[in-house]
């Protein structure tokens, strides 16, 4: 209760427009935010840019929380964000098509620059499909009630439910 | 499908949260203190950036509604002077058309001033040459002649 209304006080203040609340609010979200982003992209920096672009984009969308629970509006605009990435991607990749295998080489060579390794659940995630991956992490990082997430995902709580018991049951498996 | 699985649901919510374990082993990493301090740098030139632009939005309303106000109090002592003034308002225009009045030529103006205006001149000049006899006979004559009209317009009158 305190901290639901100590969350309710820095939500006043960034709408405001106080910079130490936003400053408490990057403290409070940004290790949750960060950690759906690397899991759903598996790369750390396309996460410290679409972090970045999630806490900018609140600056200007914080007026319009009307209440209620701001995970699960802070993990919608992360969702948001999330698809026009992919969106943005999709645009490259059709506009690179021609170069497609050049594009991909390159991308294996940055990652391998950065000695980014990923951990077994990492790769365990990537053979799930996106929406179930998403979902998972969407429940996971957001912390959101299922009733919350069926809203954010506008689909009814029954797919919601159903989707991340199959997702989680295969995850299980396949860390086993 | 879905009732399938939530047939008990108490099972299912521990599927997921033996699941979700899974995830809390595997943390994922953590945003660098580097991204985090970046970040807020950002948020502070956002602020800036959206407080100027609520600055311009004030000015630009107190503007338009200014204008606004301009524009009625216009329409209004246009509305005002119309139905207060009606009645005393006189359009004064001139019978002669401007142009003649500033002009100098006078036959290209009016053909109808120009005869009258010679006939004038004539009537001048022989007023004047009668004044200083410069007729001969026919000046002096006709002051005769006129005289002589008279005396006959007299006794005729006495005659009955």
């Amino acid at each position: 209760m305190v901290e639901n209304d100590r969350l309710a006080q820095i939500i006043v203040g960034c709408k405001d427009g106080s910079n130490e609340s936003f400053s408490l609010l990057v403290d409070m979200y940004a290790s949750r935010c960060f950690g759906y982003f690397y899991r759903l992209t598996g790369n750390r920096a396309v996460s410290d840019d679409l972090l970045s672009e999630l806490f900018v984009r609140l600056v200007n969308k914080i007026g319009s929380f009307k209440g209620g629970s701001f995970e699960g509006w802070l993990f919608k605009t992360a969702s948001n964000i999330f698809h026009d990435y992919l969106r943005n991607k999709q645009r490259q990749k059709k506009l690179l098509e021609v170069q497609k295998k050049q594009f991909e080489s390159k991308l294996t060579e940055t990652k391998q620059s950065n000695n980014e390794t990923f951990d077994k659940l990492q790769m365990q995630l990537g053979k799930l499909d996106s929406d179930t991956r998403e979902l998972i992490m969407l429940r996971f990082y957001s912390q959101a009630s299922f009733k919350e997430i069926a809203a954010i995902r506008a689909e009814p709580i029954g797919t919601t439910l159903s989707k991340l018991h199959r997702g989680l049951k295969k995850l299980r498996e396949l860390m086993e | 499908m879905n009732s399938r699985n939530w047939e008990n649901p108490e099972q299912s919510f521990e599927d997921v949260q033996k699941a979700e374990e899974i995830l809390r082993k595997h943390p994922a990493p953590e945003p660098n203190k580097e991204l985090i301090a970046n970040i807020k740098a950002e948020i502070t030139a956002a602020l800036l950036r959206r407080q100027s632009n609520t600055y311009k939005r004030i000015i630009y309303k107190a503007a338009a509604v200014a204008a606004a106000l301009i524009i009625i109090m216009a329409i209004g002592l246009k509305v005002f002077e119309k139905n207060g003034g009606e009645n005393e308002s006189v359009i004064a225009t001139s019978i002669i058309p401007e142009a003649i009045w500033e002009s100098d030529c006078l036959a290209d103006d009016d053909t109808n001033l120009t005869i009258l205006n010679a006939e004038i001149e004539q009537i001048q000049a022989e007023i004047i040459a009668l004044q200083f006899g410069d007729n001969g006979d026919n000046g002096s004559g006709a002051i005769t002649e006129l005289e002589m009209k008279l005396i006959e317009i007299n006794s005729d009158f006495w005659k009955g």
